[in-house]
């Protein structure tokens, strides 16, 4: 039969907002929606779906690319390949989906963020957004993807009719990669989602040695300094301070980014501020898209000249 | 522990304007400069320092054309023991390709090894894709979003793997492994030309791609490449930068987060 099977991210008891976009996207595909989730009580968008494989297994182990194989194979057992396989692309969704490509020796397009229904081929982000890829699975068998948070979610239709349940057992858990705990970030004192001015900085600002004169800036406009990936990743701010899928997401009611390029990691932090305001050097960089105003400018000039008029 | 880490040459794009040329047929790189992946660069640091710690060897494995030898040679001058090239003159898009040669590369080659070590992701590419397929055809454990690696034993590995929004996961992975590096895991050293020019004394093994090519019939199509599709965008403060920092600081103020 065909049908997409849905593999669900859930993460301590909670259903994630992303598997939206999962099933958004199967209306695109025009194909059964069916979700394969752990069995739990999950709140789940249940009448989106067309059917429902429930696995008797604890979330930990059914988020675990050796165990998911297994789990994969008993879906395909009982009621044959999927036409599509679709994961989230997330850091869970992701591992599980790369695994289970080369395990079943899959096409995969990883990171879709769009679908032309005309031509049947995804969009694929490259070199961080500034170019797309349309792709296509070779043949007509079956194929993986992991869809971008955000990007189908609108297209989700309920149809008002309760999904089919299956229920998979007997998974014998992988004895080779096992979970332990979950480690919580240490709290700090300051809190970047409460400010209502964020001043985020980003790699183009170079180096270390830059940051006391933005603070500087900072301490002018009574913003809270906030700032993207690369640069929580080279220490140059406490991890505390990341926007951002792996950091914080943050909505406050200016979000001024400089000298950084808008990789959806960073965009799906920062997107619902109140107004966004970019500086960046390249006219090119994607989040020009997502802001409301910006300066085309190298931001130290644009730092310097900000000083000035503040001081004088 | 023998460790066999990649790391491949990209372009440096964030600061570039890129063309598509051949309406769609090809992205025009001719003028963007090269790097390492940011992520390959967290990863070989990570291996080197294992290595030096615990004893055994790091590896460093490229796919790519000629060029690619830089890369080899910054992981040298970084700690890796030897450079492995395996040169093609082809870019492989599909994960899937370039995770079927490493496999058949490592077969033939019988090259022995305790883990595996990847970036997360390709910069240019950003499929995030080859550690898992190449874990899953070699029949090995794989972990991703590594961002902590906490035990080193001979038979297994404890790491910790990064979720969303500041939450890890620990887990244990027993030995031979795969796993992914995700940035921040360490703060990679700094490598000097100096350092490089001394590693290039080391000589670089260099393989065809072509004698590994069983079963790489690509799995994906690329159709053609499209610039991003145009959103509302930003209002651009025009103008001399005196005007549009002012422009900007009356903003802020309309939006009543500065007076
Ligand atoms: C699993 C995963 C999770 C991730 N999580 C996050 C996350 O939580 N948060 C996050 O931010 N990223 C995250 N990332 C990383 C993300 O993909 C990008 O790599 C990152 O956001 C890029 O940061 P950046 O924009 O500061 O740097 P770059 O992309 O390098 O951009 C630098 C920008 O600065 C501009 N610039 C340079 N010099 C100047 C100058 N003098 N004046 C003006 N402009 C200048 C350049 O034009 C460029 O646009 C994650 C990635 C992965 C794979
Ligand atoms: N051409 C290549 N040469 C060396 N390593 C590679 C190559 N392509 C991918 N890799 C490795 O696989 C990781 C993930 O790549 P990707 O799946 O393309 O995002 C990278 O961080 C590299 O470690």
């Amino acid at each position: 039969m065909s049908y997409a099977l849905i593999v669900a991210e859930v993460r301590r008891g909670l259903f994630e907002e992303r598997n939206l976009d999962s099933i958004g996207i199967c209306s695109l595909l025009e194909k059964d929606p069916i979700m394969l989730i752990p069995e739990s009580d999950y709140s789940v968008n249940w009448e989106a779906l067309s059917g429902v494989i429930k696995v008797k297994i604890e979330e930990t182990q059914f988020l675990n690319p050796l165990n998911m194989v297994n789990i994969l194979g008993k879906v395909i057992g009982k009621r044959g390949k999927p036409d599509v396989i679709i994961f989230t692309n997330s850091a869970s969704g992701a591992e599980l989906a790369a695994y289970t490509a080369g395990y079943f020796d899959l096409p995969i397009i990883t990171d879709v963020s769009n679908y032309d229904k005309e031509q049947g081929v995804f969009y694929k982000s490259y070199y961080s957004d500034k170019i797309f890829g349309e792709f296509k699975p070779s043949g007509d068998g079956s194929f993986i993807i992991t869809v971008r948070s955000g990007s189908f979610k609108e297209y989700v239709t309920e149809n008002g009719t309760t999904p089919s349940i299956e229920t998979i057992e007997d998974i014998t858990a992988s004895p080779v990669r096992t979970f332990m705990e979950y480690v919580e970030e240490e709290k700090t004192d300051v809190d970047i989602t409460k400010a209502d001015f964020l001043l985020s900085l980003g790699r183009g600002i170079g180096n270390k040695d830059e940051i006391p004169s933005y603070e500087e800036l900072a301490g002018l406009l009574k913003a809270v300094i906030s700032g993207s990936r690369p640069v929580i990743d080279k220490m140059w701010l406490p991890k505390a301070r990341q926007v951002g899928t792996s950091g914080k997401t943050v909505k406050p009611k200016v979000y001024l980014a400089m000298g950084i390029s808008g990789a959806f990691q960073h965009i799906a932090g920062m997107k619902d501020s109140d107004c966004i305001i970019a500086v960046n050097k390249d006219p090119e960089a994607p989040i020009f898209q997502y802001a409301n105003y910006g300066i085309v400018a190298d931001i130290h000039k644009v730092r310097d000249k900000l000083k000035d008029i503040l001081k004088a | 522990m023998n460790l066999i880490v990649f790391t491949k040459r990209v372009p440096a794009t964030q600061e570039e304007e890129l063309r598509i040329t051949g309406e769609g047929k090809a992205v025009d790189l001719s003028k963007v400069p090269f790097k390492v992946n940011d992520w390959d660069n967290y990863s070989v640091e990570e291996a080197v320092r294992i290595v030096e710690k615990s004893g055994g060897t790091a590896t460093a494995v490229s796919i790519g054309d000629a060029e690619s030898d830089e890369v080899l040679r910054r992981a040298i001058a970084m700690g890796a023991k030897d450079g492995l090239l395996l040169e093609t003159g082809d870019v492989f898009h599909d994960p899937n390709v370039r995770a079927t040669l490493i496999h058949n590369f490592l077969k033939k080659e019988n090259l022995p090894f305790d883990a595996i070590f990847t970036g997360v992701q390709s910069e240019d590419d950003q499929f995030g894709a080859v550690g898992g397929i190449l874990a899953a055809k070699l029949g090995l454990p794989f972990v991703s979003m590594v961002i902590g690696i906490d035990t080193v034993e001979s038979d297994h590995l404890i790491v910790r793997r990064e979720l969303e929004g500041g939450l890890q996961e620990r887990v244990k992975v027993m030995l031979p492994c795969v796993i992914s590096i995700q940035t921040g895991i360490n703060e990679p050293r700094y490598v000097s030309i100096m350092g490089i020019r001394k590693a290039s004394k080391v000589e670089r093994k260099v393989y065809k791609a072509a004698d590994y090519q069983d079963s790489m019939k690509s799995k994906i199509e690329i159709i053609k490449w499209v610039y991003p599709p145009k959103k509302a965008g930003a209002k651009i403060l025009s103008g001399e930068l005196e005007s549009a920092c002012k422009e900007l600081l009356g903003i802020l103020k309309e939006k009543g987060v500065y007076q």
